[in-house]
């Protein structure tokens, strides 16, 4: 079991020295925030003392110092995380990038951004645009920071057409556990040369290094897109549908998937009614939300057409047209507040984030219900149903919380085992953090799981960075 | 038709039978002086009954003359009454200026008579100037969600009309005169003709939350907010500093705080002691409503509007601010 | 069966819009159109009330050629015909002026039983225009209506959000209406209207073919207000910004300052 010095007075004028007096907190002065993420569930950790960082020599400097004094470092950017992945496990220091916010630089000939990792989803995204461009990962949680999507490989809504965060990092600026600096990656989109440590580092939530710059590939803005809302009477046949929109070959940008349930939240949350929950006098059971692009309005409507043909033969009860930039809006406002609106209504709130196979969505979210009915623990989701990814959670307004994870904990094992059992994975785009590890040990095998946590050791030999995470047993035992 | 045939400005006394509405004395308030430099006489007009203690206020706001109107028609307000007797008053006296108050019901019926009168109307001014060399009213009022302020004016036709929203002036009576012309008048409106008539009331029930009009602290949440899950914490602010929140017109357009707690020109008119906003912009029609004695503003954009409209600025994260103040209100023993 | 009319409006994003600081103008070029978000509500009213009771929605707008846009929306969701009165003597028109033109070619399209109109536009946002089309229809007017309850014998009972309560009233057919935006909440179209919209015919007028219309009273010459000038808001001088580096030592200081002042 790795061991740890505290942050005494010394380390701790070290470490103001680099920041200065208003970047360093200690005691009191730290935001009670940072001993959680968004999943409090998962147990609040105090550190030692955090700073604000905003260059990389600093961040250099900074973990010169932690790793002569063997002190745990653990990044944090916005917070938003959902498996505790930010968390301070072992105390030490919480080294957040918040401030770290600048868009540097766009490299318009090459479609490239060099960014701070602290620059937030939702302001590269609104930036891009301005430039013409849009950043393809879409995530449903606009406030994380960029750098919190890559260290978790976020997906989001659009990665059935452009993919996940992974593919548009073309190259890193990091620090090393012992401070020195180094570069990943170059602004180029091929390279056969080595291994990639640059994918390594991507989804390694800080354990393997701070990344403290990035550049970013973007793609010109698509010339024009529309969303199509297709309900269903029951979750099956929409679930169908879904592979049969993959085979027509719409260009569809992303394939999202909505019960009754989830819908009546986000209407009640947001008093935004844009779903409806009945459709020409028949309940709607599930939706989907297909957005797809095309090069100009007559190629979109023959996209349309088609998915209009096979939404008929599917049994779609209709399909509904998001064409105004009014609609868009006031559906994807809808689409995004899916988690706050659950959050809203309950006080105990787990989750899950796993992927499986796209034909096997029913037959999990149908075993998900019954674990549910059985355990007495109410279940909302929604999803990406394009790939698979599905986000479920366990939620209760009335039990003690022991007795919660007490339930919880009986259906999440029951759950990733039946994951498993479909050939699906943990976690597709919230990660692992302490919350989901022993999961990942499960799902991938001790083999796997042990190279893993070689390769922690051959970065941070003496576990500092974010200790207890990913694959890092060493606060075990 | 000539613009010298029409003299003196008219306000539209709004009242229920009991009181009169507050924003026809402010009105007569703010006409007093520009009826000083136009050198026009101010006359409130009042259809119905209105209780003498009533009347008496209205005197007070400097007036020259009353029009009372009498007859049918008038128990309760209904467009046809009300358009068709200041029709039938504005053509027979030719008033320069007809002023009502911005209210729901004003801002029905006003539009309708002066349609009938075939003039110029105007709505929302927030200041109101003379100019001399064309002897028009200019009507100053934020354009464009606030980013112009836009001068309007009736150049041919009289009388000019124009609804005030409630609150835009100050009731700050100049005195009663000693002669205050008084000219009765009987219009009658036959009650079978009024084609939308009045069926019952029902008041809404008191939440004291909702009342923020008369609040003596206001935590104002503005666009800058996430979403409504980061609302809380300014629920909490407000009540350690036993104040209400309110909120702009992006925050109801989004659907997260009720158009009751809209605070502005379209919303409510706020007076408050302390007033604190965070993540408001500032657009005109926003400050416009906010009359207090000290003024807080957290924005992220040091550039932001509010910073001049405010007494103590934090450029900074709204929630990381809010959350300090908490923080630090609760270490002072607040709860 | 019941003859509707919906007055629907094309505006541009305003939140887009802006002025040259160097003429003073409005900058709106290139800043994308949509259609006033309050008209949307009403004709949902209108389609409710079609649903109900039977009837057939005309649309109608004043605005150039690239307003039909706007139209085919509404045809999308509920609309059934769509006239556009277009032409450049129209143009610069305040409400005395565009009430007028629009009732001229709403008499083209017949008589209706009721009208429907957003509460105001979001860009001129004066909230006259249903008033004063009620008049030129020479209709009953509910304004800030929140549910219709009855329509029947030719007469509409209904109930209005006033400032401190709700206010049921009768009126008599023809009736213009105006909504709140929270009980009619907009749907979205179903493809086959969706794509029907598209390919919609949609009468257009002109200042050559409205029968009767007086060309002093519409544009510029029928218009009883101008605007001689607009300029950006004056701004007072800023307030006292608390610098201290650090949101907790500016609060610290935020809050010093308010207790001298006994404000809190």
């Amino acid at each position: 079991m790795a061991t740890y010095n505290r942050i005494t007075p010394e380390i701790a004028q070290q470490l103001r020295a680099v920041v200065g007096e208003r970047r360093f907190f200690a005691g009191e002065d730290i935001d009670p925030n940072y001993s959680h993420d968004e999943m409090p569930i998962y147990g609040k950790y105090m550190p030692d003392a955090a700073v604000d960082v905003e260059t990389t020599e600093e961040v250099s400097e900074i973990m010169k110092i932690c790793s002569a004094n063997k002190i745990p470092v653990t990044c944090r950017g916005a917070g938003t995380g959902l498996v505790g992945g930010c968390v301070p496990l072992a105390g030490g220091l919480v080294l957040c990038t918040r401030r770290m916010n600048r868009i540097l630089e766009y490299d318009m000939d090459n479609l490239v951004v060099r960014i701070q990792p602290g620059v937030l989803l939702k302001d590269l995204a609104a930036d891009a645009l301005t430039h013409g461009l849009m950043y393809p990962p879409d995530p449903g949680e606009k406030t994380a920071t960029v750098g919190g999507n890559i260290s978790t490989n976020a997906g989001g809504m659009r990665a059935v057409k452009y993919g996940v965060t992974r593919d548009y990092v073309l190259a890193l600026t990091v620090v090393l556990a012992d401070g020195r600096i180094i570069e990943l990656g170059k602004s180029v989109c091929k390279t056969s040369s080595g291994y990639s440590l640059l994918h390594l580092m991507i989804g390694s939530e800080g354990t393997l290094g701070i990344i403290t710059e990035m550049t970013m590939k973007l793609i010109p803005n698509p010339v024009c897109d529309i969303s199509c809302l297709v309900p269903f009477r029951d979750v099956e046949s929409c679930i169908h549908f879904v592979p049969k929109i993959k085979m027509a070959n719409l260009d569809r940008q992303s394939i999202e998937f909505m019960d009754a349930d989830i819908v009546t939240s986000s209407a009640a949350f947001t008093g935004n009614p844009i779903f409806p929950e009945t459709v020409n006098n028949e309940d709607v059971g599930a939706s989907v939300l297909v957005t797809f692009v095309g090069s100009d309005e007559d190629e979109l409507d023959q996209k349309l057409i088609r998915l209009g043909k096979i939404a008929e033969e599917a049994g779609a009860l209709d399909v509904l047209v998001v064409a105004t930039t009014a609609t868009k809006k006031a559906a994807w406002s809808a689409r995004s507040s899916f988690l706050t609106a659950i959050e809203a209504d309950t006080k105990l709130i787990d989750e899950m984030d796993v992927v499986v196979p796209v034909d096997k969505i029913p037959a999990f979210l149908i075993y998900i219900r019954r674990l549910g009915e059985e355990g007495g623990i109410r279940i909302r989701n929604f999803g990406h149903a394009g790939d698979g990814n599905l986000h479920i959670y366990c939620c209760s307004n009335d039990l003690e919380e022991e007795e919660f994870k007490k339930r919880v904990k009986i259906i999440m094992d029951k759950a990733y085992a039946k994951c498993a059992e479909l050939e699906g994975q943990v976690s597709g785009e919230h990660s692992i953090g302490h919350a989901k590890m022993v999961y990942l040990k499960e799902s991938v095998g001790e083999d796997v799981f042990r190279l893993m946590g070689e390769i922690k050791k051959v970065f941070d030999p003496d576990h500092i960075l974010n200790p207890g995470k990913v694959c890092d047993e060493s606060l075990a035992g | 038709m000539q613009k010298s045939d029409y003299r003196n400005m008219w306000v539209y006394i709004e009242h229920d039978g009991v009181t009169a509405a507050p924003v026809g004395l402010e009105l007569c308030c703010e006409l007093r002086k520009l009826c000083d430099t136009t050198g026009d006489r101010l006359y409130a007009v009042i259809l119905g009954e209105l209780p003498a203690a009533e009347v008496e206020k209205v005197k007070a706001c400097g007036i020259d003359g009353i029009i009372y109107v009498s007859g049918t028609g008038y128990e309760y307000f209904n467009t046809d009454a009300y358009a068709n007797a200041f029709t039938v008053l504005s053509r027979k006296y030719l008033p320069s200026a007809i002023f009502v108050g911005g209210t729901i019901n004003g801002r029905d019926f006003a539009p309708r008579f002066a349609v009938q009168l075939e003039t110029g109307c105007t709505s929302d001014a927030m200041q109101l100037e003379y100019d001399p060399a064309t002897g028009d009213i200019q009507f100053i009022e934020p354009a464009v969600g606030g980013k112009i302020m836009a001068v309007i004016t009736v150049p041919v036709l009289r009388p000019q009309v124009g609804t005030i929203r409630p609150g835009t002036f100050k009731y700050a009576p100049a005195g009663k005169k000693e002669e205050i012309e008084e000219i009765r008048e009987e219009i009658s409106f036959d009650p079978e003709a009024i084609r939308c008539r009045h069926i019952d009331f029902i008041p809404d029930e008191v939440d004291p939350e909702m009342d923020i009009a008369n609040a003596d602290c206001i935590i104002c949440v503005g666009n800058g907010l996430k979403d409504a899950e980061h609302l809380e914490r300014y629920r909490t602010l407000a009540r350690l500093l036993g104040g209400k929140i309110g909120c702009t017109r992006p925050l109801y357009d989004r659907g997260i705080l009720p158009y009751k707690l809209q605070i502005g020109q379209s919303g409510v008119m706020v007076k408050t002691k302390l007033y604190l906003s965070f993540g408001v912009s500032g657009a005109v029609n926003h400050t416009a409503g906010v009359d207090t004695d000290v003024f807080v503003a957290v924005d992220k954009n040091p550039d932001a509007q509010i910073f001049n409209y405010c007494d103590y600025g934090i450029v900074g994260d709204m929630d990381e601010v809010c959350d300090e103040m908490i923080d630090q209100l609760r270490a002072a023993g607040r709860a | 069966m019941l003859n509707i009319l919906v007055c629907v409006k094309q505006i541009p994003d305003i939140d887009l819009v802006r002025m040259d600081p160097e003429t003073g103008n409005l900058v709106r070029a290139g800043v994308p159109t949509l259609t006033n978000p309050l008209d949307l509500n009403a004709l949902e009213a209108a389609v409710q009330v079609k649903e109900k009771y039977g009837g057939e929605i005309t649309l109608i707008t004043m605005g150039p050629p690239m307003a039909e846009s706007t139209l085919r929306e509404c045809l999308s969701v509920g609309g059934d015909k769509a006239v556009l009165i277009s032409g450049r003597p129209f143009g610069g028109a305040d409400t005395l002026s565009t009430s007028y033109s629009i009732v001229k070619a709403a008499d083209m399209e017949g008589q209706f039983d009721l009208i429907f109109c957003g509460k105001e536009s979001q860009d001129g946002a004066t909230g006259q225009m249903a008033s004063q089309l009620a008049e030129r229809f020479d209709a009953s007017q509910i304004s800030c209506c929140c549910s219709i309850d009855e329509i029947a014998d030719g007469k509409i009972r209904a109930t209005r959000t006033l400032e401190s309560g709700k206010e049921i009233v009768e009126a008599t057919l023809p009736c213009l209406i105006t909504v709140e935006k929270d009980n009619f909440y907009g749907r979205l179209p179903n493809l086959k209207a969706y794509l029907a919209s598209k390919k919609a015919e949609i009468t257009t007028y002109t200042e050559n073919n409205i029968d009767g219309l007086d060309p002093e009273k519409i544009g510029v010459p029928g218009s009883g207000t101008i605007v001689p000038k607009i300029y950006p808001p004056e701004l007072p001088e800023p307030g006292q910004i608390i610098r201290t580096g650090s949101p907790k030592t500016d609060v610290d200081e935020l809050l010093k300052l308010l207790a001298e002042k006994d404000a809190i």
